[in-house]
C-alpha cells in the first residue's frame, strides 16, 4: 500500500515482527535438549537490521538485553562483504561483544533481491564447551582458556550446510557432543524463521516498508526514553557495594559508579570499580552494557518490546581492565554474578529518584549451584539457580522466592521432577524465616530454604553465591536484608560454603541452599501494626521481634495491642 | 429428540434448544441469579415454554457458565486450607519464582489462594518411585484438624509429594479430615491429578477445593429444579475439554467447569468436521471482547498441555492440571477499541466498548471507534438489519467516533476504518498462525469453521492472508458456542505420569496403563461397551524436558511407536533424533460416550438465488476501490446455491463477507462454503 498507510503498514510490520521473535523462542526454547534453555530460559532470539541494530528481540532472561547488536556488529566487521544467503555465524566470544563462552550467539544474514536486509540472532547457553570441568564454568578459573572452546566468529553454515571441519571441532572438545549438536540445530531451525518470516513480509509489502518499520521502531523508543530521561532532574548520583569473593579469594572488591544525568542523555560511569579478578566473577564490556540497559530499560519502560533505540541516550563509559571490563584473558564464566551487581548499583543510584519503577536491594546474586555425579543412568549434572528475597518498594513489602536480576520468566525445579531424574531427595523448600527480611514501613521479601539429601556416592557441589557478607540495602531509613549461603551437614559438623569451587560430598549429606531477604524500604516504626500482626499469625515474625524491630505489642490471641504499641512507638 | 444448552453467564443466562427432527430452535434469555443461577435456567426455560419448547420432550441437557471461574476471579471461593508434606507448606506461595514481566522491578508472584496461617504440614514422605520413605503421621493430620476447625475453613487440600505416583498418604489424610471434619469438603490432589510437578498439582487441589462448596450448593439445586420442571432427562455441564460431564463427576471435579464457554464451539467444530469429512480443522470465534481459535485434530479437541488462569504476558498465573481445551486468545473482537498507541501507531485492543456503552454506532453513549463500527463504515453490517432488524445502527455515530483517529492518520473516515480492520486482522493472523503453522500444521489443509457475530466478517480475508482450504460458516454462528454444547458427548481425560524410557518392556507396561486408564473410564461411566477412546502418551528424547503428544496404537509395534514420536517430534520442532533414547512422561486416554450426535438436518434445494436477493451495498474491502456488492437473506439459499464474490450473506446473528475472486456454495446443510475461484 502507499504513503497514507504508512502507519498501519507500520503497526502491521511491527506485529509481525514480534510474533516472529516469539515463535524464534518457542522453538529454540521447546526444541532444545539443555536444561539451562528450556527450564532455566538462558536464552535470546531477535531480528537486527542490515547495520546491526536491534529492532526486536525476545527474552527469557535479561541478561541477553544488550549484547546482541554488538556481536552482529563484530560479525560484520569481520565478514564484510563476505557474505551469502545460506550463511550462518558463530560466536561465543566474551570479548567481542558475548558473555561467557557456554553462550553461543548463532547469527543469519537475511538477504533480499540480493541485498541483505536485517540478521537473525539466538543465543543460548549450551550446558557444556569443554574446558576444565563439566559444565565449562570453573568456579576456580584462572584465564578464559579453562571455560572451554572459543569460537570467535565463525562460519557455521554456507549454503545451509553446516561446515564439517567446524563441526568436528565442537563435537571433540565438548563432553556431550550430541546434545550440543542439538542445541546448534534449534538455534538454526530459530534463526531460519527469522529469515523465513522476513522474506513473506518483504514479498508483501516490499523492502522499503520493511526498512521503514525498523528505523521507526528504533526511533521512537529512543523519543520516548529521551522524555523519561529528560523528567528526571540533572545531576550526579553515586552508588558503591561490595561484590563478597570471587571464587578464588574470599576479599571484597569495591564496586562503584556515578550516573550522569544531563537533559535526555545519561551516563553510567563505573571508574574507580576495582581491577579485574584472576577468577571467573569479571564480565566483560559486553556483560556489562547489557546489565546497565536492563536496568535503564526498568526505568524507561519496563513493558514494552526492546529494541536499540530504548538505549540511544545512554552511554556506558569504564576503563579497560576492570571486574566489570574484563579483557582477554581473563576469566568470565560466571560473569553474571559481576553483571547483576552492575545492574544492581544503577538501582541502587536511581532508586530515590524512580521509587515507581525501583526497589531496595534484594539478594541480587543468582546462587548458581550445580550438582554433579554418577547417577543410575551415568553422569548427571544438576544445575539450579536459587531464589530470593527481593527490596521492598515504598508502597508495599518485597516480593518473596523471585529469580533474580539477571534472570527472568526463569522456573525453579520441581521437586518431583528432580527427584525422578536424580540421585537426591529434597527436605525442604520452604521461606528463610529463620534469617529474615529487613525491617521497615514496607518489609523484604523471604528468601528461600531448599534442603538437599545427597543419594549418590561420588557426587560434588560447586556454587557461586554472592551477597554473603554484604547484606542487601535498604531505602528511606528501611533496614538491610539477609545474606545467601549454602550449609553442609555431614554427621554433626556443619560446613559454610560461599563460592566454592569443587566440595566433594558424601551420601548422606544434607545440602542447605539458603538466600537472603530484601531490604526495606521506610522508617519500620511506621509499618501498619495490622501487617506486623498478620506477619505474626503467618509465623514470619516472633512477637519478641515484632515488639523490638516495628514497636508493636500484640494480646495473647495475637491481635494489636494500640495502647501498648503506641507505648512501644512514643 | 430435543436438545437443550443453558449457558450462565456474568450477566445473562442465555437457552438455546434445537430440535433434531425438525431443525427447529428455541431461545431464551433472562438475568443471571448469582445468589442461585438455577433460577436464571428456570426463568429462560419458561421462556422457551412459551414459543413451544416441551419440557417432557427434552432428552438431553446440558448446562454451562461461570460460575467457577467467576467464583476464582473474583476470590469469592470458601476460606480453604492446605495440608502438605513436612517441609513444603510455602510450595503454593513460591509457585515457580518466575518474573514474566521481566523488566518490572516491582514485580510480584502470585498470591496464594490459602494463607499461610492456614497452610500445615505432616510428616510423611514418597519418593519418586512411589516407595514410602517415611510414614504418614496422622497426630499431624488430628492436630491439623483441630487448628482447621477452630479456623471456620470451609475446605481442605491434602497435597503431599509424588501423591501422583502412590497416593496412599493423601488417601488416609484425606479420609482422617473427612471423619474429622463433617461438613468441611477435602480434596487430595491425587483425585484431581495424576500428574506430576507438586505446585501445579497443589494449586489445582486448593482451587478445586476453594469453589466445591459453591458449585455442590449450586448443582444440587440445578437437580431439583429441573426434576421439579418435569425434565428428567440425562444432564451434563459442559466442560472445558469440549466434552460432557454428568453433574456427580461436576461436583467432585468442579474445575473441569473453567472454561466452559469456548470449549462449546471447539465441540461444535468437531460436530461440524464430522458432518464435511474433516478430522482436523480450524475453529475461530469473533466475539465482542476477543478472538479465539483453536485447532481440532483427529476429530478431537486438543488439550492445553499447560492452563494457567490469569496468566498473561507479564503474570505467571495459577496453573491448573485440568483437561482445557487449547485455545488461543487476543484481544480483538467487535468492541475492540481502535486509537493511536505511545509508539504513534494505529492499536486496536485489547480493550473493549463492551456490551455497555458497546460500539459508537450502537448510540449508546460510545465515543470511541470500535471493529463493528469500522465494518459499519466499509459498508459489511447493514444498519438496518443489525441483529435481526431488532437494533438501528447509526452510521453517522460511527464516523463521528472515526473521526479524530482518521484526523490524526491524515486519511479520510473509510480509509481509517479499513485501516482499523487490516490492524485487528493482522493480530487475528498472527494467532491463526500460533495454532498452526508455528505447531508445524500447513494452514492450506485446513477448513476453518468461523463463528460468533464476528467470525464471518473477517474470515475470507483471513483466509486469503493464510491460504487456506476454505472457510465454513455454520448455522447460527452467532449462537455456535451453545449449538456446540449440544454437539458435545460425555467425555473424561484421564492422566498418568510415569517416567520411563522406551523400550519392549516399557512398551508392554504402556499397554498395561491403558487398560488400567480405561478401566477406570468405564468405572466413572457406569459401562463398559459403546465408549470410545482415543490414546496419546507425552514423550520426549532422553535430556528433553518439554514432551510430545504422541498417538499410541494398542495394536501396533514397538517400532510403530518409535516411528511416531518422531514424526511427531519433527513436525512440532523442525528436526528429529534417531539415535536418542526416547522417554515416556505423561499417558493420557480421552474416552467419550458414543452418543448420538446432535442432528444437521438437509435444507431443501426449492427457491433461487435471485428470491434470496435482498439489494446491493457499497463495499470497502481494503485497498481496492469501492464495489457494488449484492446482498443475500440466508435463510432464503437454497441448497447448491453459488455465489461469486464480492458478496454479503446476512442472517440475524452475523454477516458474511465474500471477497471478488472467492464464492460461496451452499451446501446441503445449509452450511455456507466459501472458497478461492482462482
Amino acid at each position: 500500500m502507499t504513503a497514507p498507510h504508512e502507519s498501519i503498514t507500520h503497526e502491521v510490520i511491527t506485529g509481525k515482527l514480534l510474533a516472529t521473535v516469539d515463535e524464534m523462542a518457542m522453538v529454540l526454547a521447546r526444541a532444545s535438549m539443555s536444561p539451562v534453555v528450556y527450564e532455566v530460559l538462558d536464552f535470546a532470539c531477535g531480528i537486527c537490521n542490515a547495520q546491526g541494530e536491534l529492532v526486536a528481540q525476545t527474552n527469557g532472561i535479561t541478561i541477553f538485553t544488550g549484547t546482541f547488536s554488538r556481536q552482529v556488529q563484530f560479525i560484520r566487521e569481520r565478514f564484510g562483504t563476505d557474505m551469502a544467503p545460506g550463511d550462518t555465524f558463530l560466536t561465543n566470544d566474551p570479548f567481542e561483544g558475548g558473555t561467557h563462552a557456554c553462550d553461543f550467539a548463532i547469527i543469519r544474514p537475511i538477504f533480499a533481491q540480493g541485498d541483505l536486509i536485517g540478521y537473525g540472532i539466538a543465543v543460548a547457553h549450551l550446558l557444556d564447551v569443554g574446558g576444565a570441568v563439566a559444565g565449562s564454568l570453573p568456579p576456580d578459573a584462572i584465564s578464559v582458556f579453562q571455560e572451554g572452546l572459543r569460537l570467535s566468529g565463525v562460519r557455521l553454515t554456507r549454503d545451509d550446510r553446516l561446515i564439517d571441519d567446524l563441526v568436528r571441532i565442537i563435537t571433540e572438545n565438548v563432553r556431550l557432543p550430541q546434545l550440543v549438536l542439538g542445541d546448534i540445530n534449534a538455534e538454526l531451525a530459530a534463526v531460519r524463521i527469522a529469515e523465513r518470516r522476513l522474506h513473506e513480509t518483504v514479498a508483501k509489502y516490499g523492502t522499503d516498508a520493511l526498512q521503514a518499520t525498523f528505523r521507526r521502531l528504533i526511533d521512537t523508543s529512543e523519543a520516548r526514553a529521551r522524555a523519561v530521561i529528560a523528567a528526571l532532574p540533572d545531576g550526579d548520583y553515586h552508588a558503591s557495594d561490595i561484590i563478597d569473593g570471587d571464587g578464588a579469594s574470599d576479599a571484597p572488591i569495591h564496586v562503584e559508579v556515578t550516573i550522569r544525568i544531563r537533559g535526555s542523555e545519561i551516563e553510567a560511569d563505573f571508574t574507580g570499580s576495582s581491577p579485574a579478578r584472576n577468577a571467573p566473577i569479571n564480565c566483560s564490556r559486553g556483560g556489562l552494557t547489557s546489565a546497565v540497559k536492563t536496568v535503564i530499560k526498568a526505568l524507561v519502560a519496563p513493558q514494552e518490546p526492546s529494541n536499540e533505540g530504548w538505549f540511544r541516550p545512554l552511554t556506558v563509559t569504564a576503563p579497560g581492565g576492570t571486574v566489570f571490563t574484563a579483557e582477554k584473558p581473563s576469566p568470565t564464566g560466571w560473569y553474571y554474578e559481576g553483571a547483576a551487581q552492575a545492574s544492581e548499583l544503577v538501582w541502587k543510584a536511581l532508586a530515590p529518584l524512580a521509587p515507581d519503577r525501583l526497589s531496595a536491594g534484594s539478594y541480587v546474586s543468582l546462587c548458581g549451584t550445580y550438582i554433579s555425579g554418577s547417577g543410575p543412568d551415568g553422569l548427571f549434572v544438576h544445575i539450579e539457580p536459587q531464589n530470593g528475597g527481593w527490596g521492598a518498594t515504598r508502597t508495599r513489602d518485597g516480593a518473596s522466592g523471585l529469580i533474580a536480576i539477571t534472570d527472568g520468566d526463569t522456573y525453579n525445579y520441581s521437586v518431583e521432577l528432580l527427584e525422578a531424574k536424580f540421585p537426591v531427595m529434597i527436605h525442604r523448600y520452604d521461606y528463610n524465616v529463620a534469617a529474615g527480611v529487613g525491617a521497615g514501613r514496607q518489609r523484604g521479601g523471604f528468601g528461600l530454604v531448599r534442603e538437599y539429601e545427597i543419594e549418590a556416592d561420588d557426587a560434588v557441589l560447586y556454587a557461586s553465591f554472592g551477597r554473603t557478607e554484604t547484606r542487601p540495602w535498604g531505602a528511606e531509613g528501611g533496614g538491610e536484608g539477609s545474606c545467601n549461603g549454602i550449609v553442609v551437614l555431614r554427621g554433626g559438623e556443619a560446613q559454610r560454603l560461599t563460592r566454592t569451587p569443587w566440595f566433594t560430598l558424601q551420601r548422606g549429606d544434607r545440602v542447605l541452599i539458603e538466600t537472603g531477604g530484601g531490604g526495606g524500604w521506610g522508617d519500620p516504626m511506621q509499618r501498619d501494626p495490622a501487617d506486623v500482626a498478620r506477619d505474626v499469625r503467618d509465623g514470619l515474625l516472633s512477637a519478641g521481634q515484632a515488639a523490638a524491630s516495628y514497636g508493636v505489642a500484640l494480646d495473647a490471641a495475637g491481635a494489636v495491642d494500640v495502647a501498648a504499641t503506641e507505648g512501644l512507638r512514643a | 429428540m430435543i436438545r437443550v444448552a443453558t449457558d450462565a453467564g456474568g450477566t445473562f443466562t442465555d437457552l438455546v434448544a434445537f430440535d433434531d427432527a425438525s431443525g427447529r430452535i428455541f431461545l431464551g434469555k433472562a438475568l443471571t441469579t448469582p445468589h442461585d443461577p438455577s433460577e436464571g435456567v428456570l426463568a429462560t426455560l419458561a421462556q422457551g415454554a412459551e414459543t413451544g419448547l416441551v419440557n417432557s420432550a427434552i432428552g438431553l441437557f446440558v448446562h454451562g457458565g461461570t460460575t467457577v471461574i467467576n467464583a476464582i476471579t473474583e476470590r469469592k471461593g470458601v476460606r480453604t486450607a492446605l495440608v502438605t508434606t513436612r517441609g513444603f507448606r510455602d510450595v503454593i506461595a513460591i509457585g515457580r519464582g518466575n518474573r514474566p514481566d521481566l523488566y518490572n522491578l516491582h514485580a510480584l508472584p502470585e498470591e496464594p489462594f490459602v494463607p499461610r496461617h492456614l497452610r500445615f504440614e505432616a510428616t510423611e514422605r514418597m519418593d519418586a518411585r512411589g516407595a514410602v520413605r517415611a510414614a504418614l503421621v496422622l497426630a499431624d493430620i488430628d492436630a491439623a484438624a483441630a487448628a482447621i476447625r477452630a479456623a471456620g475453613v470451609e475446605a481442605v487440600a491434602v497435597a503431599f509429594l509424588h501423591a501422583y505416583i502412590n497416593p496412599a498418604h493423601e488417601a488416609e489424610a484425606a479420609a482422617r479430615l473427612r471423619a474429622l471434619l463433617p461438613g468441611v469438603a477435602v480434596t487430595a490432589s491425587h483425585e484431581i491429578s495424576r500428574q506430576w510437578r507438586e505446585y501445579e498439582r497443589s494449586n489445582t487441589a486448593v482451587l478445586s477445593a476453594y469453589v466445591q462448596p459453591i458449585m455442590a450448593r449450586y448443582l444440587a439445586n440445578l437437580d431439583q429444579r429441573l426434576r421439579q420442571a418435569g425434565i428428567n432427562c440425562p444432564s451434563y455441564c459442559m466442560q472445558s475439554n469440549g466434552g460432557l460431564a454428568d453433574f456427580t463427576a461436576a461436583e467432585a471435579a468442579p474445575l473441569v467447569l473453567v472454561e466452559s464457554g469456548p470449549a462449546g464451539g471447539v465441540a461444535g467444530t468437531v460436530r461440524i468436521g464430522e458432518a464435511l469429512g474433516e478430522s482436523d480443522i480450524l475453529y475461530f470465534d469473533v466475539g465482542g471482547t476477543t478472538a479465539k481459535c483453536s485447532l481440532v485434530q483427529g476429530g478431537r479437541a486438543v488439550l492445553r498441555p499447560d492452563y494457567k488462569l490469569e496468566w498473561s504476558r507479564l503474570r505467571p498465573g495459577y496453573p491448573l492440571q485440568v483437561p482445557v481445551v487449547d485455545i488461543v486468545e487476543i484481544g480483538a473482537g467487535g468492541g475492540s477499541i481502535a486509537r493511536i498507541g505511545a509508539a504513534g501507531g494505529v492499536q486496536v485492543g485489547p480493550d473493549s466498548a463492551g456490551s455497555a456503552p458497546g460500539p459508537a454506532c450502537y448510540g449508546r453513549g460510545g465515543t470511541l471507534p470500535t471493529v463493528t463500527d469500522a465494518k459499519l463504515i466499509t459498508g459489511v453490517i447493514d444498519p438496518a438489519h443489525f441483529a435481526g432488524g431488532r437494533m438501528q445502527l447509526d452510521r453517522s455515530l460511527a464516523e463521528a467516533a472515526f473521526a479524530p483517529l482518521a484526523a490524526s492518520l491524515g486519511l479520510s473516515v473509510a480509509t481509517a476504518a479499513e485501516a482499523v480492520i487490516g490492524v485487528a486482522e493482522a493480530n487475528m493472523i498472527n494467532a491463526l498462525k500460533l495454532v498452526t503453522l508455528q505447531r508445524g500444521h500447513d494452514p492450506r489443509d485446513l477448513t476453518m469453521v468461523a463463528c460468533g457475530g464476528g467470525g464471518p466478517m473477517h474470515a475470507a480475508t483471513l483466509a486469503r492472508e493464510l491460504g487456506l482450504k476454505r472457510v465454513v460458516v455454520p448455522h447460527f454462528a452467532g449462537l455456535f458456542s451453545a449449538w456446540g454444547m449440544l454437539a458435545a458427548r460425555p467425555r473424561l481425560d484421564l492422566h498418568r505420569t510415569r517416567l520411563m524410557k522406551l523400550t519392549a518392556a516399557s512398551f508392554a507396561a504402556a499397554r498395561e496403563i491403558f487398560s488400567t486408564l480405561a478401566a477406570e473410564a468405564a468405572a466413572r461411566f457406569g459401562r463398559t461397551d459403546g465408549l470410545l477412546h482415543s490414546r496419546a502418551i507425552e514423550m520426549r528424547y532422553a535430556g528433553q524436558e518439554h514432551t510430545v503428544a504422541t498417538r499410541f496404537d494398542p495394536d501396533a509395534a514397538l517400532d510403530g511407536l518409535f516411528a511416531a514420536f518422531h514424526a511427531a517430534h519433527e513436525q512440532a520442532y523442525t528436526f528429529r533424533l534417531s539415535d536418542t533414547a526416547v522417554e515416556l512422561v505423561t499417558f493420557h486416554l480421552a474416552a467419550e460416550i458414543d452418543a448420538p450426535r446432535i442432528a444437521m438436518p438437509e435444507i431443501t434445494g426449492a427457491g433461487s438465488t435471485e428470491q434470496a436477493l435482498l439489494g446491493h451495498r457499497t463495499l470497502r474491502t481494503g485497498g481496492a476501490a469501492q464495489e457494488l456488492a449484492p446482498v443475500y437473506a440466508r435463510e432464503r439459499l437454497p441448497a447448491g446455491a453459488c455465489i461469486a464474490g464480492p458478496a454479503l450473506v446476512e442472517e440475524p446473528t452475523t454477516t458474511t463477507l465474500i471477497l471478488a475472486g472467492q464464492q460461496v456454495t451452499v451446501d446441503r446443510h445449509g452450511l455456507l462454503l466459501i472458497e478461492e475461484t482462482g
